[in-house]
């Protein structure tokens, strides 16, 4: 296990380096982020705690332990959200979670894969990513404050707020 | 236990006098047996502070791991000494009489014990000691997390925060006069820099997405942080007021925690592209990233010693978060600490913080001795430590 997250990296790092041309300046992969296109500006006065954004409107899409990849059995989740957003014209946040396991900055960190993963998702399903921001809350704010493989699976998530 | 082998062999230590009064003094030769701590006696110090600074100066002499205390006629450097309101003044004497050291001061007399048994720690032992040095850590007492400040020993503690939102992820500044922190109370997560001298806040990472890690380069004029703006979480360096970005991580994985090394020209981070989060360092300035190999399978937190020598950081092993501390250039990481997070060195490169419960525990990681210095402000989490 340990030994192939080990090579897996030695071989990235060795794609990397044939590469190495087009790309000294930063570490890991060219051109590999979760999105090509950069978050839009923040909207003034509008996060997903404010009361202007709807919380609850669609079911979380959950993940699992460590993952931050949509699975299949959530993309339907994630087609209900594209769908909608392409009758209305509204904005939305995704707020990405954790469950209580694993340390605090980590978390933050997973959280905010898990939402840009999602606002990946959506924008394969064409929504247009500028009308997309992301927030993490990693350990904090979990829907099911009980400890468990019960309450974590429900924990790992991203809740949807739609801006009214 | 690194010591044991040299542990036969004594050495001399040769200290310098502080002169006193115009007179010569003959510098003192004390004999130490390399190894094991310097016996340091202190006297039933006088003046009306006297006790309390008393009490305060053996639990830093006794913390500092570098000095022992014992009794006068077993040690061999005895301090007496005054404290009144205002002022503090001790004077240290090898067995010959000699001064060791002598020294007076004013204000707060707690500050004073603090930096006298430093200067002591210093003069005996030629490393830095801990005991000026100051904490910051998460509580949650209030019913929210808020940031707290302290002295090392737990002593002085002071709620820095007020937000009533989520404050997260101190960072102080190497001097300690400035401290970064993540909070959510614009409902994002935006970073914090305030002067703790003046009091002055300032919000200087609010990047769309997250704005979170941010740790002040050891000369002062950086931040390393976790932003997300263009569209993963990734590390990036900014100026201290956060302005001109540059991105140096480019993964697919969730990137967190950077910490740089004492000269700045590098950063230590955690990124989980590969699976689970292992440690990776990059130079500070832009540059290729390389996997350190620390023999464990996940890995977070890293937070690199002032003196450079090695990095501390969570592993997760069946469960449970244990302390590793990686010995750089000669892995593999050992576990230090059976359960506890977030390790961050102090100013020695010896001791470490770190948070367990309702705990903030100083960890002497030549003795494994373990002491809490803070209970009873909640949950306790993410420590800082000046250096």
């Amino acid at each position: 296990m340990k030994k192939t997250v080990v090579s897996c990296c030695l071989l990235i790092l060795a794609l990397g380096a044939c590469k190495k041309v087009q790309n000294q300046e930063y570490a890991g992969v060219d051109g590999d982020y979760v999105n090509g296109t950069p978050l839009p500006p923040r909207q003034e006065g509008v996060s997903f705690l404010s009361d202007s954004v709807q919380k609850g409107q669609f079911a979380p899409i959950l993940f699992g332990f460590d993952r931050a990849e949509v699975s299949p059995n959530e993309r339907p989740k994630v087609q209900e959200i594209a769908s909608f957003m392409r009758r209305e014209n509204r904005n939305v946040i995704l707020a990405g979670f954790t469950d209580e396991r694993g340390t605090e900055e980590y978390n933050r960190a997973l959280g905010e894969r898990r939402a840009q993963a999602v606002r990946s998702a959506l924008s394969q399903e064409g929504v247009s990513p500028a009308r997309l921001q992301t927030v993490s809350f990693g350990l904090e704010m979990p829907a099911d404050p009980a400890h468990g493989e019960n309450a974590w699976a429900k924990n790992r998530r991203v809740e949807v707020g739609v801006v009214r | 236990m690194k010591f044991s082998a040299l542990s036969g062999l004594c050495f001399t230590l040769l200290i310098v006098a502080t002169p006193s009064h115009g007179q010569e003094a003959a510098s003192p030769v004390i004999t130490i047996r390399k190894g094991t701590a310097v016996v340091v006696a202190v006297k039933e110090l006088g003046g009306n502070a006297g006790p309390a600074a008393g009490a305060v100066l053996k639990n830093d002499l006794q913390l500092s791991g570098a000095l022992s205390l014992g009794e006068a006629d077993n040690a061999s450097v005895v301090v007496s000494g005054s404290a009144d309101p205002g002022s503090f003044s001790a004077a240290a004497l090898d067995k010959t009489g000699a001064v060791v050291l002598k020294k007076s001061y004013g204000g707060d007399p707690r500050r004073a014990v603090h930096a006298f048994a430093d200067e002591l720690v210093e003069t005996l032992t030629g490393s830095k000691g801990i005991a000026t040095s100051r904490v910051a850590f998460v509580g949650n007492r209030t019913g929210h997390k808020e940031i707290y400040t302290a002295d090392y020993d737990g002593g002085n503690a002071y709620q820095l925060t007020h937000d009533q939102a989520i404050s997260v992820a101190p960072h102080l500044s190497p001097d300690g006069h400035r401290l970064t922190y993540t909070g959510y109370q614009s409902g994002y997560a935006d970073v914090y820099l305030i002067d703790l001298r003046s009091g002055a806040r300032n919000r200087v990472l609010k990047f769309p997405g997250i704005n979170t890690g941010a740790a002040i380069s050891p000369d002062g004029s950086r931040i390393a942080c976790t932003l997300s703006k263009d569209g993963s979480p990734a590390i990036y360096v900014t100026t201290i007021s956060g302005d001109s970005p540059r991105r140096l991580t480019r993964s697919r994985g969730a990137e967190s925690s950077p910490t740089w090394s004492p000269d700045g020209a590098t950063l230590i981070y955690a990124s989980d592209e590969g699976g689970a989060p292992q440690l990776f360092q990059v130079p500070a300035g832009g540059g290729r990233g390389r996997l350190l190999n620390t023999g464990f399978g996940y890995c977070t937190e890293p937070d690199w010693s002032p003196d450079g020598k090695r990095v501390a950081f969570n592993v997760r092993v069946g469960g449970t978060f244990q302390v590793a501390v990686l010995e750089l250039g000669s892995g593999p990481a050992r576990v230090v600490i059976g359960a506890g997070e977030n390790p961050v060195w102090g100013p020695d490169s010896r001791h470490l913080l770190f948070a367990r419960g309702t705990g903030l525990y100083l960890f002497d990681t030549v003795s494994s001795r373990e002491n809490r210095v803070i209970g009873d402000l909640g949950k306790i989490s993410e420590p800082a430590w000046s250096r």
